[in-house]
């Protein structure tokens, strides 16, 4: 009996569909023929939201950790095309600051960290999962993606509703701003 | 849900793999139906309901429960300030007008969200829902651009235009978008 005869089960049969469907939705939903550009400051500079999730490994990452560095924070999921298209932009940004003065948290909202392990790979920053979207709810997510800068003080700086490319000049001026602050 | 075997799982992750190269090509497709006006654009793409089906389904909803959304006229729906005001956005302004002038307005989020409620969907694939939807409330800071799907209330045969309206501080404005029609399976 060769594999092909193998009956396939359900489960089985609905990811690779699904997975398929996905690719099917993509094309459907082309991006804009370009990303959105720059990102508007956020009036009064509010402290950020508390952000404590867990990581792919049930690591807990707290964004309070983290003061003292500008953080980009990154709400996104796979099934979302403009979310993956700037996905890599993540990981250039990242790099091209000290680990001691920035760092890019992504927050996963409502899938199986299975699946998006499949799309991340070691992304080279911690992503975490808001399994509940409640992240989202208190951040005050209007789409996806969406994307803050906290300041080395814990404040909401700027923020950006749809796909951006991360290193953009505008973008990485506006952090360098950040932390010259 | 209970989680796939290796053997799905290395399936699942050849066709992502192939998301990149394929949301490249996204990338270089057009969207069917644009309209633009003081720097704001809304673009439309019709939505089988086959895709649709296929694509909730792998996020937790059953086949019954996801058929009267795959039988509602769907699109995906892209907006995108590139003007220098902000500007935000009420779906339940919209409307779909049919070549017979019968008005029919856009489905909130929400109705169906008390739908999925009702027929006990997941919390996940309610979650994934939500999410993959253009809001009912939007707001665009200048440069942002949002993307989601959207349903009709009711079909509309042949060729329709949808009337979209956004808000900035000098009042109220109007994006027409011509000629669409609901996809076919």
């Amino acid at each position: 009996m060769s594999s092909t005869d193998l009956p396939v089960p359900a489960t089985e049969r609905r990811w690779f569909l699904g997975a398929c469907a996905g690719l099917v939705l993509a094309a459907a939903c082309p991006p804009l023929r370009a990303q959105g550009r720059g990102m508007a400051p956020v009036p009064g500079g509010p402290a950020a939201p508390a952000l404590r999730l867990a990581d792919d490994d049930g690591k807990l990452v707290d964004l309070a950790q983290h003061r003292g560095k500008v953080v980009l924070v990154n709400f996104w999921a796979t099934w979302c095309p403009p979310c993956r298209k700037e996905f890599p932009s993540l990981a250039r940004v990242r790099r091209l600051f000290k680990p001691a003065e920035f760092e890019v948290l992504a927050v996963n909202v409502g899938e199986e960290p299975d699946a998006v392990f499949s799309f991340t790979g070691v992304a080279g920053f911690p992503v975490v999962f808001d399994r509940d979207s409640k992240a989202m709810a208190a951040w005050s997510v209007r789409g996806l993606p969406a994307t803050f800068l906290v300041d080395r003080d814990g404040r909401l700086a700027f923020r950006a509703t749809g796909g951006r490319e991360f290193d953009d000049p505008e973008i990485v001026a506006t952090i360098r701003r950040l932390l010259v602050r | 849900m209970s989680k796939p075997s290796v053997a799905a799982r290395r399936l699942l992750w050849l066709c992502l793999a192939g998301i990149l190269p394929t949301a490249e090509l996204a990338a270089a497709a057009e969207w069917r139906h644009r309209a633009s006006q003081r720097g704001v654009t809304l673009t439309a793409n019709p939505l089988s309901g086959a895709s649709r089906v296929a694509f909730y389904e792998a996020r937790g909803f059953g086949t019954g429960s996801i058929r009267p959304y795959a039988r509602a006229c769907a699109f995906s729906l892209g907006m995108h300030n590139s003007g220098a005001l902000p500007i935000s956005t009420h779906l339940g302004d919209w409307h779909a007008v049919g070549a017979d002038g019968r008005k029919v307005r856009l489905r909130l989020p929400g109705t169906w969200e008390d739908e999925w409620g009702k027929a006990g969907v997941p919390q996940a694939a309610r979650i994934a829902f939500r999410w993959a939807q253009f809001q009912t409330e939007n707001a665009f800071e200048p440069g942002d651009w949002i993307m989601g799907m959207a349903t009709l209330e009711a079909p509309l045969p042949g060729k329709f235009r949808i009337v979209a309206r956004y808000r900035d501080k000098k009042g109220d404005h109007e994006i027409v978008l011509d000629r669409l029609a609901c996809a076919g399976d």
